[in-house]
């Protein structure tokens, strides 16, 4: 076991705000490397390395269930070469330590589509960091979080825009109830050079637990002149007009705030291409309303 | 060939003026309890304030440098002239004023917005205030509008600022901070008492002067309930190649339903190294509004906090901010929200050229018990070439389900349909880009005093030149 300090963030700020990094100790991972082939659906149920390659003009959809029963660290490489395109689906229901990356590089006309679900995060640190160096490389991300009990999750996405006219897309909805804490640090890097790129980024939270903490830290970095970047957060409770809505349509008002964090969820799970996965995640998630 | 719109840099002319100091007056550079105690002897310190300053060095000491923000490892403190003795006691008549010391806030039209339209106004020479004065309707009203060190002697107001000195921004907060309870020396003192509105503002005009020396004023402002000020702060500094420092502190208290807008415009030469604390506490009801020009100094770490601590409390935060060449503004603020339905509302604008860097920082918090409050943050950053950079570092901690929190950032250049649809109206380009640049100021500009308004148009000068590239 080692003390590492991890998810960064990529400019610092106040550090009484404890967002800047996050130390914690992890498991070295396995030094074999498992390469993940179009089509697969694995199952990490511990540490390990996995690697992603997309060759020119292909496509690759690949699926990872993370949830390891001890602490663990998880490493997923990402290579897209020209032309190519990456459809990563990664769940986590992490009843132990987890501590996740992807690291991905993107070619010319690359594209990278990331889908990430958390589910449960006993303690997840989670670092995406995506490298748009071709020209018009591509990077969409949809995150999903519906955390509960003392869930901690820790998440550091960055798009580094390189390459010209790069386009990056960072979609967010969570979840926090009962004593759930969480963090989310994304942020849009344009780098000199990258002229005509864009990034967008937005956050949706639902706080709908009385012990949560909701932390986000969304940057936009810019050293290049002729880009355009835009990020929006929006942190709250249920609109109370919708509540008013649904309740005079005959529907108590807990099952209207649960159908309000669900429906964050199934707008990620919607971006899934995958249809029997999506199935499955909605079941998934009927059930967890019906066992409430 | 064409050649690229250009945004002039701010014309420091005015500014940029300055007269000899006799180094006799000096009281030497370096931090010291030795020096530390030569400080407090000089302003006749009473013994909790001697105190606080060696305490706050012993901080000082202990005290990490910041490891975020802006490198200031070009600035050796231990270089910097903490204090210079002053050639006359502070004046309320400004004929007794020394010579090349009018003449200097005279260049800066000091005394005639005095005339003109403020209520009073207190003048601040390198180390120590030399003017004060306040209209005599003012004065009977209750209004106290004075130097801290005089106030601080007043038996009237001795205790009050004995329990507010560095109460809100304790020695503790920061390493700069620290050095200021350890050096600090001039600044006002406003006391406005119940009911009282006053309709014209106030001024303080802080002029640093000498070369390599430091600046480290104490503004303390307490409104009781009920009351409204304007409070406008104004600061410069001619240019040198030695590095200059400014680490004043403002504490503002803001009772029950009382107002205060409090506005700067801050243009140190590029010399300056701008490390400047602001915090407000409001009450009840009460509501602060700041409002903030930055054009100057080298680096600047300027973050105006409001604690909005009872409930109904509201803040505004309305900022631009232009960094040019060899410039690095680190500017924005941050907002806590520490009792039920509070409120607070951030808007800011940067502009970077000519190899400029300018960030925009900030943090709202909302506390367990700030049920039903709301935020709203807007930042905008406009990009005018590609050797400069703009970041934006928002950051927010949310700790209770009964709270409407919203962001929302942008970052870009001039757009192209934008001067294009000008230009379709008969306008020519360069004037079509000078017009989406004041534009884009205009929100920020409307809200100061008209003369800073005029003045910020001046200082951001939209010279085009040539044809647009």
């Amino acid at each position: 076991m080692k003390t590492l300090k991890l998810n960064t963030l990529p400019a610092p700020t106040f550090s009484w705000l404890g967002v800047n990094d996050i130390q914690a100790d992890v498991q070295p991972f396995p030094e074999e490397v498992t390469f993940l082939e179009n089509g697969s659906c694995t199952q990490v149920t511990s540490g390990g390395a996995y690697e992603i390659s997309a060759q020119d003009g292909n496509t690759l959809d690949a699926v990872m269930f993370i949830s390891p029963e001890s602490n663990a660290q998880i490493k997923t490489q990402v290579t897209a070469s020209s032309g190519s395109a990456v459809r990563l689906v990664q769940i986590f229901e992490s009843p132990a330590q987890t501590a996740a990356g992807v690291y991905a590089v993107l070619a010319d006309n690359a594209r990278f589509e990331l889908v990430q679900l958390y589910l449960k995060t006993a303690d997840t640190i989670s670092e995406v960091n995506t490298q748009l160096e071709g020209i018009k490389a591509g990077f969409t991300a949809n995150i999903g979080y519906l955390l509960g009990g003392s869930d901690r999750l820790d998440i550091n996405l960055v798009a580094r825009h390189l390459g010209r006219k790069t386009r990056s897309e960072i979609n967010v909805k969570g979840v926090l109830d009962k004593n759930s804490r969480k963090t989310f640090k994304g942020t849009i890097d344009f780098v000199g050079g990258c002229a005509g790129a864009s990034g967008a980024e937005s956050e949706d939270t639902l706080l709908i637990g009385d012990k949560t903490v909701n932390k986000t830290v969304p940057l936009i970095l810019c050293a290049e002149e002729d880009v355009e970047g835009s990020h929006g957060a929006s942190i709250g409770r249920v609109d109370e007009n919708h509540i008013f809505y649904m309740q005079s349509r005959g529907l108590p008002e807990e099952k209207i705030i649960q159908l309000m964090a669900r429906s964050k969820i199934a707008q990620i799970i919607s971006t899934i291409s995958d249809e029997d996965l999506r199935e499955r995640l909605n079941n998934t998630l009927l059930r967890g309303n019906d066992n409430e | 060939m064409k050649e690229k719109t250009i945004v002039a840099d701010i014309d420091r002319s005015r500014y940029d003026f300055r007269f000899e100091e006799d180094e006799s007056s000096f009281l030497g550079s370096g931090l010291t309890a030795q020096i530390i105690n030569e400080i407090s002897q000089e302003k006749g310190d009473p013994d909790w304030m001697r105190e606080l300053r060696l305490h706050s060095l012993d901080i000082y000491n202990k005290t990490e440098m910041v490891n975020w923000g802006p490198s200031i490892d070009e600035l050796d403190v231990d270089k910097i002239i903490t204090y210079i003795r002053q050639k006359s006691r502070m004046n309320t008549d400004w004929n007794d004023v020394p010579e090349d010391i009018k003449k200097t806030f005279e260049n800066l039209g000091i005394p005639q917005a005095e005339r003109e339209s403020l209520a009073g106004v207190g003048a601040q020479y390198d180390s120590e205030l030399v003017y004060h004065n306040v209209r005599k309707e003012v004065a009977q009203s209750g209004v106290v509008y004075t130097d801290l060190e005089n106030a601080m002697h007043d038996e009237r107001y001795a205790e009050m600022i004995k329990s507010h000195f560095m109460k809100l921004v304790p020695p503790t907060d920061h390493k700069f901070a620290a050095l200021h309870g350890a050096v600090w020396s001039g600044g006002s003192f406003v006391y406005v008492p119940k009911g009282v509105r006053l309709e014209i503002p106030l001024q303080s005009y802080f002029r640093l002067n000498a070369k390599g020396a430091g600046q480290f004023e104490h503004t303390l402002i307490i409104l009781e309930e009920d009351s409204y000020l304007h409070f406008i702060e104004g600061c410069s500094a001619p240019k040198y190649y030695e590095a200059g420092l400014h680490a004043g502190c403002v504490e503002l208290y803001v009772g029950k339903n009382a107002t205060l807008r409090y506005s700067t415009i801050e243009n140190w030469s590029k010399n300056m190294y701008n490390l400047n604390t602001k915090r407000a506490l409001v009450s009840e009801g009460g509501k602060i509004e700041w409002v903030s020009g930055s054009f100057g100094s080298h680096v600047s770490y300027l973050y105006p906090m409001s604690i909005l601590n009872g409930e109904g409390a509201r803040a505004e935060f309305t900022g631009i901010t232009f960094a040019g060449e060899g410039q690095n503004l680190d500017t924005g603020a941050k907002m806590v929200h520490n009792a039920p339905n509070t409120s607070s509302y951030m808007n800011t604008k940067s502009i970077s050229k000519s190899g400029g860097v300018s960030t925009f920082r900030s943090a709202v918090v909302v506390k367990e018990n700030a049920h039903g409050s709301k935020s709203a943050v807007s930042c905008e950053s406009l990009m005018l070439d590609s050797i400069s950079r703009s970041d934006t570092i928002p950051a927010m901690d949310i700790r209770t389900k009964y709270a409407d929190i919203g962001h929302e950032a942008k970052i870009g250049r001039i757009s192209d349909e934008s001067v294009f649809y000008l230009m379709s109206r008969g306008i020519s380009e360069q004037e079509a880009r000078a017009m989406i640049v004041r534009g884009f100021a205009d929100n920020v500009s409307k809200e100061l005093p008209l003369e800073y308004a005029m003045e910020m148009n001046n200082l951001i000068g939209l010279e085009m030149q040539g044809s647009i590239g």
